[in-house]
């Protein structure tokens, strides 16, 4: 069977470096459960989904950002903007992600 | 000169584990404050059993690097693995605050549609979808076949009793026994009642279900509390007529149990279970 954690195993075999987002803790009505991962790879492709549209550029930002630093940092997500017809989100919920650095092993880490 | 990355022994270890449908979890420190502070990203790995990839002769691999702390993280991170779900775990240690998240790799469920009938084929399409892996039985050769269920991973023409007996069955293990008549159903049921499923549904009537229990009490001496565990009628209420609805409706009690109930909706079976339970009491 193949999981994320598959994926991220075969990218750092082929020497790639990548970020992996995590929701850890949700509260109020969010797009994905918690345990959802995400890898965000150097120019922003991604495999697996946080939830899309809510909130998930916002996911691949910091992913991008703990790519170039290695620090490992949590994002809090708020999905809970006013609800009007021009709001892009559907949700209503606070997710935090947590988002780190995996890199092959062997590879310097600054 | 190609260089050839070694992989994170932590990756590798819940990877095998994963392939090899061995219960594993992650433990990661996602947050820590103060002097800890430089241990967030740290993790270990958990295992239910006694490792099995002769990484050593213990239940974890790896360390938070929270120094005392870690023996009791990691006693909650195995705990949380029991009960199959993932965990946020707070502590505090010298005035400091460290979280640790512990990720549950669930053995991915199966599916067993016994009797490859009308509800079988939309019921083994939701199965699929909803990331169950789909095994379906019929002692038809003309109903268990690829072409009737192309999702399926596994179709099984066979005996309905004899290849029961013999299924493989384990506690992330849904059983739906809907064949073409009642008497293959109870053989089944009889087969898997006392074993480890997740759940086991049954179709049929409210009247014709109760009629089968008590038979089964009076003919064979069965325990009646033995049937509180089947969810039969079966399915959450919704008014469900045609095939493809009643498929949604098996699906979504299935999805209810495995979500360890953590839904308000009400099986059809529930009044039964309510109705047995005044009785005793």
């Amino acid at each position: 069977m193949n999981t994320i954690y598959h994926d991220l195993e075969r990218l750092l075999a082929e020497g790639e470096t990548v970020a992996v987002a995590t929701i850890v803790r949700v509260r109020g009505s969010v797009p994905r459960e918690v345990g959802t991962k995400m890898i965000v790879r150097a120019g922003g492709k991604h495999i697996g989904t946080v939830g899309g549209g809510c909130g998930e550029g916002d996911v691949i930002l910091a992913g991008l950002d703990v790519l170039q630093t290695g620090r490992p940092r949590t994002v809090a997500v708020d999905l809970t903007e006013d609800i009007s017809m021009i709001s892009q989100g559907v949700c209503g919920g606070i997710m935090d992600v947590f988002v780190e650095r995996w890199q092959p092993e062997g590879e310097p880490t600054f | 000169m190609t260089v050839h990355p070694m992989s994170d022994p932590i990756l590798t270890a819940l990877t095998q584990s994963i392939t090899r449908k061995r219960p594993v979890a992650l433990a990661t420190v996602v947050a820590a404050t103060g002097l800890w502070a430089a241990q967030v990203g740290r993790k270990a790995v958990v295992w239910l059993d006694q490792e099995p990839l002769g990484l050593g002769n213990a239940h974890e691999y790896g360390s938070l690097g929270l120094g005392d702390l870690d023996a009791r993280a990691l006693a909650d991170a195995h705990d949380a693995l029991a009960h199959k779900h993932h965990r946020l775990l707070r502590y505090e240690i010298e005035g400091e605050q460290v979280e640790v998240f512990v990720e549950v790799q669930r053995r991915p469920p199966t599916l067993i549609i016994v009797g490859a009938g009308h509800i079988a084929v939309p019921l083994a399409q939701l199965g699929g979808l909803c990331a169950f892996s789909v095994t379906v039985l019929d002692d038809r050769a003309q109903f268990a076949t690829r072409e009737r269920f192309p999702t399926a991973d596994q179709v099984i023409a066979a005996p309905f009793r004899k290849t029961m007996r013999e299924m493989p069955i384990d506690n992330d293990t849904y059983v739906v026994l809907v064949t073409r008549g009642h008497q293959h159903d109870i053989d089944c049921l009889l087969e898997v009642i006392d074993g480890p499923a997740a759940y086991i549904g049954m179709i049929g009537s409210k009247r014709r279900v109760r009629a089968v229990f008590e038979l089964l009490e009076r003919e064979q001496g069965m325990n009646p509390a033995k049937f509180d565990r089947v969810y039969s009628p079966i399915g959450l209420d919704i008014g469900a007529e045609t095939p493809a609805e009643i498929a949604v409706c098996i699906m979504a009690e299935i999805i209810k149990v495995f979500r360890g109930n953590a839904g308000t909706a009400r099986s059809i079976s529930d009044e039964r279970r309510e109705k047995a339970r005044r009785r005793s009491a």
